[in-house]
């Protein structure tokens, strides 16, 4: 590999906005293919980053800045694509359900989704189910990400999957919730395609859903 | 023995001049940034009080001198009662006390040791165990019960409560509507409205959301407590790092705003109105993000936050005792005793959390009840501290006594062995061969026999049964047992 994309990778390791920003310009200047840069500079500095957080080497701060960093590259060679799409990982609609107000777990989960390339639309918290259903008419996303941290909220996803299969939508998303006093056996319960305990795991299981 | 109301306030992590800076900088905020108000009607109250509001941002901004002297207005002394008056709680000045938390969603079976969701039986049960517990003062609802809506679950909770403890019993409600029943009730077993202001034995907790929101639902909540004249908490719980800075000093800038804030608006709408300077400081694990209730940096801020209180002359609702361990085990035993120790030494008046709960608030466990009593006890035993005077110093007794004699048989020693020492009930102190003949048991499984004893054979003090027949008929779905 070159150096500069070496470089690249580097400094979105030490989550470094501005100089991957400079490099990834140094990168267009030095002639390399733009989804080399993305691919081979950006992406696989965010892949070290996602290894190192799982071990418990760095912390979710940290990864948030390097994915920052990422992005800081993306946006700079995106308009060299000429229309090509960026492979996205997907599209995630995520939202903390009616009644709720919890949104501190629900956002670091969109913001380790966005980090390996997920496209994340946050709706916020207190959503009702007709505002889940009209999200998901208008953006299609792949995966509806549903999060409660209350026993007296969390039935609530039981009636917005309801909602799913009702309009005749459930078949065309995959559904995963979380938070606190969700399980599996609740998942299970209310035909949910999965659950996740915790941000890294999320992540994980929209790769594993949408491969 | 209630050992609480103990003096504290030896441990300060701050100096005066300390508690000043925080205290300016907290003014800067409500000044420069203010609340979010997401209630129409508080923003109507604060904009009616002079309060600067922005009504289409919902911005509530005021100067330091409208800040204090509403603050001003705030009982120095907040009496909560029990139902019997030898459970009575004097909050204010330094007097430290300990009691449960909640509100927790899975119990770990005293029978089967396995985790399992709770019922309304769990809130009896915690409460019959905590009426015998000397060193548990208060009775804050543990746990939700699974199989109740939240329709009824406000009455539900509270009457299982009640009529389990006559110690003071606090909790978090769920509806405006399960509040009005609660207090009808409670009127109801006072013996009416006057005599339940004058003897609150209940009380009840409404959130603030951090950074710097007052949520609609639960700021309407907050009103209905308050207009009732019923003691009422209002606490934020910050995440440093996640919900406010990272630095502890500018979380707890951050939480005084929002726990003056809840205060401020009890005192405009009912002046002197008992409202405690509620606070729930807390942190996060940096490599997960993963909420914390156990760090001790949570310990310190709880002893920064009750010199805050101690400085705006406030009774103050604190948080400690809490574990991120998933049982009662050596984990639990050293983050409960590290943050109720620094909480309670610093003169915190009402540390709740500090009984019972695992798992980060998310689980109680039945003898971790028991054990947590042992760690109040201790904890207690620290604040009192060492008497010192002329009779103590033993000056005669040492002479009496000479070198080379033994003070067992003294009569000094007689007359203070029970008072000068905590006595615990847990921990085991014989020699190994008298542990091994007594079963070789480790501290959890003792302490699930004294658990289950006292939930064979402890009888609360009964409410009335005629009350609970007129409660009955008012309230049909009230649960009675
Ligand atoms: C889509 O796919 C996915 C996949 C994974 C997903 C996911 C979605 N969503 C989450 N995950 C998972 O990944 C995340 C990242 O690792 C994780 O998210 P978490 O959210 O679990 O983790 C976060 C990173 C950190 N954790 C948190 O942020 C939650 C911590 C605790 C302490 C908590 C907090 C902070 C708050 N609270 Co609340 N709160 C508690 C929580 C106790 C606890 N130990 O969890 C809990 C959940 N609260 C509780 C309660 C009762 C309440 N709270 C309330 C309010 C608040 C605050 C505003 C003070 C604050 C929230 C601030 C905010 N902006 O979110 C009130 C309700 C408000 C409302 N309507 O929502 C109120 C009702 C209190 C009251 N009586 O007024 C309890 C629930 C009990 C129950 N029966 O349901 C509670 C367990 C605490 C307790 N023991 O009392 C995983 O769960």
């Amino acid at each position: 590999m070159s150096n500069v994309l070496e470089e690249l990778n580097q400094k979105v390791i030490e989550g470094k906005l501005e100089i991957v920003q400079e490099l990834t310009r140094q990168a267009i200047a030095e002639g390399h293919d733009p989804e080399e840069i993305i691919n081979q500079g950006l992406i696989m500095g965010m892949n070290v980053v996602g290894v190192r957080f799982k071990a418990g080497d760095m912390y979710v701060p940290e990864v948030l800045m390097c994915a920052r960093a990422m992005s800081g590259g993306m946006e700079i060679v995106k308009p060299l694509l000429m229309g090509k799409e960026i492979v996205s990982a997907g599209k995630v609609l995520i939202g903390t359900v009616k009644g709720d107000l919890h949104d501190i777990g629900k956002n670091l989960v969109a913001m380790l989704l966005e980090s390996v390339g997920f496209n994340v639309i946050n709706l916020g918290t207190d959503i009702t189910t007709e505002q889940f259903i009209q999200a998901i008419k208008e953006h299609k996303p792949d995966v509806l990400g549903l999060s409660a941290l209350l026993t007296t909220t969390m039935l609530g996803m039981k009636d917005i999957i309801d909602q799913l299969v009702e309009e005749g939508m459930r078949d065309e998303i995959k559904v995963i919730i979380g938070g606190a006093p969700i399980s599996q056996e609740f998942s299970d319960e209310i035909g949910a395609d999965g659950f996740a305990p915790d941000g890294a795991s999320a992540t994980e299981l929209c790769q594993k859903l949408l491969a | 023995m209630n050992q609480g109301g103990v003096e504290g306030g030896s441990y300060k992590p701050f100096t005066t001049s300390q508690i000043e800076m925080l205290h300016k900088a907290s003014m800067k905020v409500f000044e420069e940034v203010g609340m979010e108000v997401h209630s129409q009607r508080a923003l109507e109250i604060f904009f009616a009080a002079g309060a600067e509001v922005d009504f289409s941002t919902k911005r509530v901004r005021a100067s330091e001198e409208w800040i204090m002297n509403l603050v001003k207005k705030a009982p120095s002394q907040v009496t909560l009662c029990g139902r019997e008056e030898k459970n009575d709680l004097v909050l204010g000045g330094k007097r430290v006390y300990l009691g449960t938390g909640g509100t927790a969603l899975n119990v770990l079976d005293i029978d089967t040791g396995i985790r399992r969701r709770t019922t309304l039986s769990d809130v009896r049960q915690t409460a019959k165990l905590v009426d015998a517990l000397d060193n548990v003062h208060f009775f804050v609802l543990p746990v939700y019960p699974s199989e109740l809506s939240k329709e009824t679950v406000d009455i539900n909770r509270f009457y299982a409560g009640i009529s389990n403890t006559s110690k003071h019993v606090m909790g978090g409600v769920y509806s405006i509507e399960g509040v009005r029943k609660v207090i009808r009730m409670a009127e109801e077993i006072a013996g009416g409205k006057e005599a339940l202001r004058k003897r609150p034995f209940i009380s009840m907790i409404t959130n603030i959301m951090s950074p710097l929101k007052m949520d609609g639902t639960y700021t309407d909540l907050m009103l209905e407590v308050i207009e009732a004249g019923i003691p009422l908490a209002t606490p934020p719980a910050p995440i440093a790092g996640a919900t406010s800075p990272v630095t502890l000093a500018g979380t707890l800038v951050q939480l005084n705003v929002e726990a003056l804030s809840g205060l401020v608006l009890a005192q405009i709408v009912n002046p002197g109105t008992p409202v405690l300077y509620s606070v729930v400081p807390t942190t996060a694990d940096m490599r997960t993000m993963g909420f914390l209730f156990g760090a001790v940096e949570n310990g310190i801020m709880n002893a920064v936050c009750a010199q805050l209180a101690q400085y705006y002359d406030l009774p103050i609702y604190a948080t400690a005792g809490v574990t991120e361990s998933k049982l009662p085990d050596v984990q639990s035993g050293y983050e409960k005793m590290s943050t109720s120790m620094l909480a309670a030494l610093a003169g915190a008046n009402y540390i709740h959390d500090a009984v019972g709960l695992i798992e980060s608030g998310l689980s109680v466990a039945y003898e971790q009840y028991v054990i947590d009593d042992e760690i109040n006890g201790m904890v207690l035993r620290a604040v009192r501290g060492i008497e010192i005077n002329e009779e103590t110093l033993s000056l005669e007794v040492i002479k009496r006594v000479g070198p080379g004699g033994n003070y067992i048989a003294d009569e000094q020693t007689y007359q203070y062995m029970r008072s000068e020492f905590f006595m615990p009930k847990v921990a085991d102190r014989s020699p190994v061969t008298i542990w091994e003949t007594n079963g070789a048991m480790d501290g959890r499984e003792k302490a699930r026999r004294i658990a289950k004893d006292i939930l064979a054979n402890h009888s609360p003090t009964p409410i009335n049964q005629a009350i609970v027949e007129l409660l009955k008929a008012r309230n049909p779905e009230l649960v009675t047992d």
